[in-house]
C-alpha cells in the first residue's frame, strides 16, 4: 500500500504477493487510520521491504480509472518519471514503490484543502481524497508478459465540478456572509475559477473573480489571476476605502513547506465618504489614488495549530515596492513586514506528556520607505492614509482599540510608517476540560509601537503635493525609527479565555493598559477577539 | 480627543458604565481603573502629510498645488465664487487643493474653521450653503444685503442658462477636452485606465445636469450659447452703468457669483480652444469691467 506520507505501508496482502506472486491487493489510503495498526503495519512492511527492496520489476501498465473530465496532458507529467524509471535495468521494487508514492502523493495535494486566509498557496481539490492503488500481475496467458511484470492501477473519484455555496465567514475582526461560486477543473487540469461577492460588518460588499490554475501539473506551483471591486468602512480613520483592481500571482512550495508568492498588483482606491467628523488629516487624503506594486511573500509555518500554536514556529516577510520605476500608478514606496512567532510547551512536574502548558511569542515589525515615482526626478512624497500601517486591536496588540496606537488627528488612527510590536502569552488548559479541548485560559502581556515620518524640511506649504528629496526622506525615516525606541512602547497586559475553533480563533480577554501616548485609544475591561492571524 | 483616561481622572466619583457599556463597574474596580496606564508619554507626532497650519481656516477648492500656494483663484466657478466672496467679507482664510471625496457635501469647496488640534468639534467642516452666514459672522467687513425683489431670477439666469453653457463648453465641446484634462483629470491619477474612467463619468454626469436643467432630451449647443448670450446681456443690463450689482457700494455675494463664470471664461491662464463663451461675453464690456475689478480689488 501506498499512503500520501511515505512510500510504506500496507499489510499481510503484500505480503502474500511477495511470497506467492499471484495475489493483488488493494488498499485504501485512509488518512485516519489506527494509531497502533499503522505503526504494526509499517513496522512489517519496512521489513518486507528491507527483505525483497532489491527484487526486480518491471512496469508493464499504469492505469486511472474515474479521471474522465481530467486532461491526459495534465496526467502524463504526473506519471513521467515512473514510466521512465521503470525502464532502467535494476528498477526495484522498492524504487517503485517509492515513485508510486510520490505520485499520488501529489494527486493527494490535488485533493486537498487548504485553509485559504492562512496560506498563499491553496491546493485545488479536483478528486476526492480517497485514492485507491492497486498492483497486480499481468495474465500468464499474455504472451507479452514478463514474470518481473507489474500492473498499476489508480482509482480516483472527481469531485463535482460545480460548487455553489454561501455561508458566513470570520475574517480578523470580521464577520461576513458570502455567496461564492467555483468551477473545478476547468480545462481538465485542475484550473478552477471562483467568483464571490459578499458584504459584511467592515466591508460593506466585495466582489472578486480568481482563475488559477498550476504549471505543469506541479501541485506545488500555481498562477492565478484575479480581479476585484470592494468597498470597506474604516471607522477608525472616520472613512470608507472602495477598491478595483486586479492582479496575477506567483504561488509555489518547496518541499519543507515554506511557500512563496510573487505577486503584481493594480489598484484603484477612493478614499470616500467621509464622517462628518472626519480630520483634516483625513479630508486631505480623501480622494483617488492608484497603487501599481509588487509583492513577494514568504512564509515558514512550523507550528502544529495556527489556531492554537503550541509549539514551533512561524516566520512570515512581506515586502511591497510601489509606483517605482515603470511600475507607474500614484503611489511610491517599499513596504516590508516581518512576522515572528513561536511556542514552547512546558513540561509539568508530575504530568505524563503534554502538559498543554505553554509559553507563546510574537513579534511583527514594519517600515514604509518613500520612494519617488517612476525614476525619481520629481522626488518622494510622504506616505499616504491608506499606504501607511496600523496597529492595535484585538488580534494584535490587545486591549488597544482597533487601530488605537500611533497618531491622532481628532478621532482618527492615521497609521504610521514605522512599526514594531511583540506579545508574550501563557496558555493553560482549563482544569476540568483537559489537554486535548480546544479551551485554554491565556495571559499576556502585549506592547508595540507605531511611528509616522514627519516631513523636517516642509515649509509652511502644505499642499499635498509636496516632494521629499532622497536625502530628506532619508534623515527623516532615521528619526522615525529611532523614535520607535525610545521610551517604553505602548503597554497592556491581562488574562482571557481562548478558544480555538478549526475555523477562526476566538478571545474573550480582561485587560488593562499599562503605559500609553497621550491620544492612543486602549481599552480597560473586556475585549472580544475573532481572528486566525493573532500576535 | 483626549484619551479615555485623561478624562477619567477628571472625572469625580466611579465611572457609570464599563467600556463596552453593558454593566455598571463596581466601585473598587472603578478605583483599581483609574490607576491605570501606570504611564502615559506625550502624543505621538503627526504625519508628513497631516496640515501644520490649524489657526487659520481652509477653503478646499479644485486649484493646482502651485496655484493654491500662491492663493490664485480656482478654475471651479462655485469654488471661485465662494473664494471670491470671503475675499469680499475679509476672511482670512487659505486654500487647499482638494476632491468632492473630501467634502461632507459631496461638492466642493467646503471651510474648516481654525481648531484646535485634539478638538473634534472644532474640525467640523462648513459646506458651501453655509458659508455666507461664516463669512458674515467671521468677516472684517460687513457684506452689504441688498434685497432685490428680482435676485431669484438674476440668480436662474447664472444657474441655468450660463451653467449650461459653461458645462457644455468644458465638459463636452470636444475642442476643449484637452483643458478639461488638465483641469480635472490629470490631477486624479497618472493612470490612463482611472483618466478614461473619470473623463467617462464626468461628460455624463454634465449632459445629465444639462438635460436636467433645460428640460430637452437632446443637448444642442447653438441653443445653449445663444441662451447664455440672452443671459448675459440681461446681467449687463442690470449692472447698469454702477460698479457693483443693484446699485450697492460694496461688492456682495451676487457680484461674486458672476464674477466666477466671467472670469474663468476670460481667463487667458487657461487654455480654452473652444472660444465661444469669450466671444459671447466680450460683447459685454460692463460685465468685463466689473470682472476686472474685481480681479483687481482681490488679486493684484
Amino acid at each position: 500500500m501506498v499512503s500520501n506520507t511515505s512510500p510504506v505501508g500496507g499489510d499481510d496482502v503484500f505480503e502474500g504477493l511477495l511470497k506467492k506472486e499471484t495475489a493483488s491487493v488493494e488498499q485504501r489510503t485512509v488518512a485516519e487510520r489506527a494509531h497502533s495498526q499503522a505503526a504494526q503495519s509499517e513496522k512489517r512492511m519496512q521489513e518486507l521491504l528491507f527483505q525483497n527492496s532489491t527484487l526486480p520489476v518491471t512496469l508493464s501498465s499504469i492505469q486511472i480509472h474515474g479521471a474522465s473530465h481530467t486532461r491526459r496532458s495534465f496526467l502524463d507529467p504526473l506519471f513521467q518519471p515512473l514510466v521512465e524509471d521503470s525502464r532502467n535495468a535494476g528498477y526495484t521494487l522498492a524504487e517503485m514503490l517509492e515513485q508510486v508514492g510520490s505520485t499520488v502523493e501529489k494527486l493527494h495535494k490535488f485533493a486537498m484543502t487548504q485553509s485559504t486566509n492562512t496560506h498563499p498557496l491553496v491546493y485545488e481539490e479536483i478528486f476526492h481524497p480517497n485514492i485507491l492503488l492497486h498492483l497486480s500481475r499481468p495474465s500468464h496467458l499474455d504472451p507479452s508478459s514478463s514474470p518481473t511484470d507489474l500492473d498499476v492501477s489508480l482509482r480516483v473519484r472527481e469531485r463535482s465540478r460545480l460548487m455553489l455555496k454561501t455561508g458566513t465567514d470570520l475574517g480578523n475582526t470580521e464577520g461576513s456572509a458570502y455567496g461564492s461560486m467555483l468551477l473545478r477543473n476547468i480545462f481538465g487540469g485542475a484550473e478552477h475559477l471562483s467568483l464571490n461577492a459578499s458584504a459584511g460588518t467592515r466591508t460593506r460588499s466585495a466582489y472578486s473573480a480568481e482563475f488559477s490554475t498550476p504549471i505543469r501539473s506541479n501541485p506545488d506551483l500555481r498562477l492565478s489571476i484575479d480581479g476585484l471591486a470592494s468597498s470597506t468602512h474604516k471607522p477608525w480613520a472616520s472613512h470608507e476605502e472602495a477598491l478595483k483592481g486586479g492582479g496575477i500571482k506567483l504561488n509555489w512550495a518547496t518541499r519543507n513547506g515554506d511557500r512563496f508568492q510573487l505577486g503584481y498588483s493594480n489598484t484603484w482606491r477612493q478614499l470616500t465618504g467621509l464622517a462628518p467628523g472626519a480630520s483634516a488629516t483625513v479630508r486631505n487624503d480623501a480622494g483617488d489614488s492608484v497603487k501599481s506594486a509588487i509583492t513577494y511573500i514568504f512564509q515558514r509555518d512550523r507550528r502544529d495549530n495556527p489556531m492554537l500554536p503550541q509549539s514551533g514556529y512561524l516566520v512570515k516577510t512581506t515586502t511591497e515596492v510601489a509606483g517605482w520605476g515603470a511600475l507607474g500608478g500614484d503611489v511610491g514606496f517599499s513596504k516590508s513586514e516581518m512576522e515572528l512567532s513561536g511556542a514552547l510547551p512546558i513540561p509539568i512536574p508530575g504530568v505524563k506528556g503534554f502538559s498543554g502548558v505553554s509559553i507563546g511569542g510574537g513579534l511583527r515589525g514594519g517600515l514604509l520607505y518613500p520612494l519617488p515615482l517612476s525614476y525619481g526626478l520629481g522626488g518622494a512624497s510622504p506616505s499616504r492614509l491608506n499606504d501607511r500601517f496600523t496597529l492595535g486591536g484585538p488580534t494584535d496588540v490587545r486591549g488597544f482599540s482597533l487601530g488605537g496606537l500611533g497618531p491622532r488627528d481628532g478621532g482618527d488612527a492615521l497609521g504610521g510608517d514605522v512599526f514594531a510590536a511583540g506579545s508574550l502569552n501563557m496558555l493553560i488548559p482549563l482544569p476540568r476540560a483537559g489537554v486535548e479541548s480546544p479551551f485554554r485560559i491565556q495571559l499576556f502581556a502585549n506592547g508595540g509601537r507605531l511611528v509616522a515620518m514627519r516631513n523636517k524640511t516642509k515649509s509652511n506649504d502644505t499642499a499635498s503635493g509636496q516632494r521629499m528629496s532622497a536625502e530628506s526622506v532619508w534623515n527623516s525615516m532615521i528619526s522615525a525609527t529611532s523614535k520607535v525606541g525610545t521610551g517604553l512602547p505602548s503597554i497592556a497586559a491581562g488574562v482571557g479565555l481562548v478558544y480555538a475553533h478549526p475555523v477562526a480563533r476566538f478571545e474573550l480577554n480582561f485587560s488593562l493598559p499599562l503605559v500609553t501616548r497621550r491620544g492612543e485609544e486602549a481599552r480597560k475591561g473586556l475585549q472580544v477577539g475573532v481572528g486566525i492571524n493573532f500576535l | 480627543m483626549p484619551s479615555e483616561e485623561t478624562r477619567d481622572r477628571t472625572r469625580p466619583g466611579p465611572r457609570p458604565s464599563g467600556p463596552s457599556g453593558w454593566f455598571a463597574i463596581p466601585a473598587p474596580l472603578a478605583r483599581l481603573f483609574k490607576k491605570f496606564p501606570l504611564l502615559t508619554y506625550p502624543p505621538n507626532e503627526l504625519p508628513a502629510r497631516s496640515p501644520d497650519i490649524r489657526d487659520v481656516a481652509t477653503l478646499y477648492v479644485f486649484i493646482s498645488d502651485s496655484d493654491a500656494l500662491k492663493g490664485l483663484p480656482s478654475y471651479n466657478p462655485s469654488c471661485l465664487k465662494w473664494q471670491t466672496f470671503l475675499k469680499f467679507a475679509r476672511v482670512e482664510f487659505r486654500i487647499l487643493p482638494s476632491n468632492n471625496h473630501a467634502s461632507p457635501s459631496g461638492a466642493l469647496p467646503f471651510l474648516l474653521p481654525p481648531s484646535q488640534p485634539n478638538d473634534v468639534k472644532s474640525q467640523t467642516p462648513i459646506p458651501s450653503n453655509k458659508l455666507e452666514r461664516y463669512a458674515l459672522a467671521h468677516g472684517a467687513s460687513k457684506i452689504p444685503d441688498v434685497p432685490n425683489p428680482r435676485l431669484e431670477a438674476y440668480e436662474s439666469l447664472l444657474d441655468h442658462r450660463i451653467r449650461n453653457a459653461w458645462l457644455y463648453s468644458l465638459y463636452i465641446s470636444p475642442a476643449n477636452s484637452a483643458l478639461l484634462s488638465q483641469l480635472y483629470i490629470a490631477p486624479v491619477s497618472r493612470s490612463a485606465h482611472v483618466r478614461t474612467a473619470i473623463l467617462y463619468q464626468l461628460r455624463r454626469a454634465a449632459e445629465a445636469e444639462i438635460v436636467r436643467s433645460t428640460r430637452r432630451p437632446a443637448i444642442d449647443p447653438a441653443v445653449l450659447y445663444s441662451e447664455a448670450s440672452e443671459a448675459f446681456r440681461a446681467l449687463e443690463t442690470v449692472l447698469g452703468s454702477g460698479p457693483w450689482f443693484f446699485d450697492s457700494s460694496e461688492p456682495g455675494l451676487f457680484d461674486a457669483s458672476i464674477f466666477a463664470y466671467t472670469h474663468l471664461v476670460l481667463d487667458e491662464r487657461l487654455a480654452w480652444e473652444d472660444r465661444r463663451l469669450a466671444d459671447i461675453l466680450k460683447e459685454c464690456p460692463g460685465l468685463i469691467e466689473h470682472r476686472d475689478r474685481i480681479l483687481h480689488d482681490c488679486w493684484e
